[in-house]
């Protein structure tokens, strides 16, 4: 099943994007960043199905969570970045 | 035993504080280290607790909510980020040395607003001149941790915000017993333990920060490790090495504790029995007792003198039947010196939620015991 990755500077706001999301009614799981999309080391995602992308986004906007990096998942396991 | 010390830590808690630690002792591991369930349980705790402090102090984001070891850390990382060496600092007649002591490390130039004693109109007058001298920086207690002296921390602010001057508030009194509105203040920085009225255990503390801080400790945060610098983002920023989560889960307890209690009901409470006990000592010969004649100028803190005692003695001889109080100087002496209570030290009785109108009376009829001595 292909999902987005919300890559997310620290762990608490990654907590942030997920409450906020979660509390729209879109279900969002937090997990730590794959390796090569990790950005500077260590990161955390929020996991989100392909069917909520746009919604995430319209929710994220509006309480001031605007993702910087989204990944998609490839049919490969390997990820690619989504322009924003 | 009758507890009346919790201006240093509160020992009654509620029961989910000890069972929430216990629990996260055996459940929850470090936060932000690992995917696993452990890892994320305690991460959804360390959240949850940042959340709730974010909820009573009026926060917007609980990102800016930082766990510390205790207020003296809080207090320590913002002091040390917004003053330097020469940096003229206005301070209240009431702080602890855990603001003092940091300035006087680094040489700060600092001025005390001096005002008497309960007097909030002259505590706003004498920070209004001195900041009229100009000022980089102000430190001001909310509550005095000696006389439970609350100070006008509003108006206060107020000066602060009007003239650009950040503002530091040490709320290792206030935190839980008084209505703070971080937001509405405006301040840089607020440091509180979470150990007194947050009811958490000790080894915790808050920052709430309004301001961009510098760390006071490096090392792993679980975020952007290739990077040799400490992360430019809160909490991580202030948040080396491994949490304290047995710690926080308690204090995540103490909170929402507060939260169901309510803080306008604690404060009224503890003012309640302050009052209480004031009035009560007034009948006892040879007591001297420091009270403000307005009940809006006085925390749930209450100190006193008995005639002819030294107050250690005096503590000593309470402790004995069954009373727990602190005397001294309470790591305070510059509150000391403002009160003109230097030389003696004083008795300083401290209550809590979990105190009661029976306990009071209880203390009252052994103090009575106690003889002044002439």
């Amino acid at each position: 099943m292909l999902y987005y990755l919300i890559v997310c500077r620290s762990l608490t706001y990654a907590q942030r994007t997920a409450a906020a999301l979660e509390r729209a009614g879109v279900t969002a799981r937090i997990l730590r960043s794959p390796k090569s999309i990790a950005g500077e080391g260590c990161s955390h995602s929020v996991k989100i199905s392909q069917r909520n992308l746009t919604d995430a986004l319209r929710i994220l906007q509006r309480v001031g969570l605007t993702p910087k990096r989204v990944y998609i998942t490839a049919g490969d396991g390997s990820y690619q970045e989504v322009a924003l | 035993m009758i507890y009346l010390d919790s201006a240093a830590t509160t020992l009654q808690k509620p029961q989910a504080v000890a069972s929430s630690s216990a629990w996260a002792i055996n459940h929850l591991a470090s936060p932000g280290r690992g995917g696993h369930r452990p890892a994320m349980a305690a991460a959804d705790t360390a959240f949850a607790c940042r959340e709730a402090a974010a909820r009573l102090f009026h926060m917007e984001d609980p990102e800016r909510v930082v766990f510390t070891f205790n207020a003296t850390h809080g207090l320590n990382i913002a002091i040390k980020t917004l003053a330097r060496p020469g940096s003229r600092v206005v301070i209240s007649g009431y702080e602890h040395n855990a603001v003092t002591r940091p300035l006087h490390g680094m040489r700060a130039d600092v001025r005390v607003a001096r005002s008497p004693l309960f007097d909030q109109t002259a505590a706003v007058e004498a920070f209004r001149q001195e900041l009229n001298q100009g000022a980089d920086l102000v430190v001001c207690n909310h509550v005095s941790n000696v006389f439970g002296f609350i100070l006008p921390i509003e108006e206060i602010a107020q000066l602060c915000r009007e003239r650009g001057v950040p503002l530091i508030v040490d709320a290792s009194q206030s935190a839980g017993a008084l209505p703070l509105d971080f937001q509405r203040l405006g301040a840089a920085f607020a440091a509180m333990p979470g150990h007194k009225g947050l009811y958490g255990p000790q080894g915790t503390g808050l920052l709430l920060c309004g301001a961009d801080p510098d760390p006071l400790l490096e090392g792993g945060t679980g975020s952007e490790s290739v990077r040799q610098s400490m992360p430019d983002f809160l909490p991580d920023r202030l948040e080396a090495g491994t949490h304290n989560i047995a710690g926080i889960a308690g204090l995540l307890a103490g909170l929402r504790f507060v939260e169901r209690r309510r803080v306008e009901r604690i404060a009224a409470q503890e003012s309640a029995l302050i009052r209480r006990l004031g009035m009560g000592m007034k009948r006892i010969s040879g007591a001297e007792i420091f009270q403000s004649s307005d009940p809006a100028a006085q925390a749930g803190v209450l100190s006193f003198r008995l005639r002819g005692w030294d107050c250690e003695d005096l503590g000593e001889a309470l402790g004995r039947r069954g009373v727990a109080l602190r005397a001294g100087l309470h790591c305070a002496p510059l509150a000391h010196e403002t009160a003109g209570t230097l030389e003696t030290g004083t008795l300083r009785a401290s209550v809590s939620a979990f105190n009661t109108g029976r306990e009071v009376d209880q203390f009252l009829q052994i103090l009575r015991s106690i003889p002044a001595k002439h």
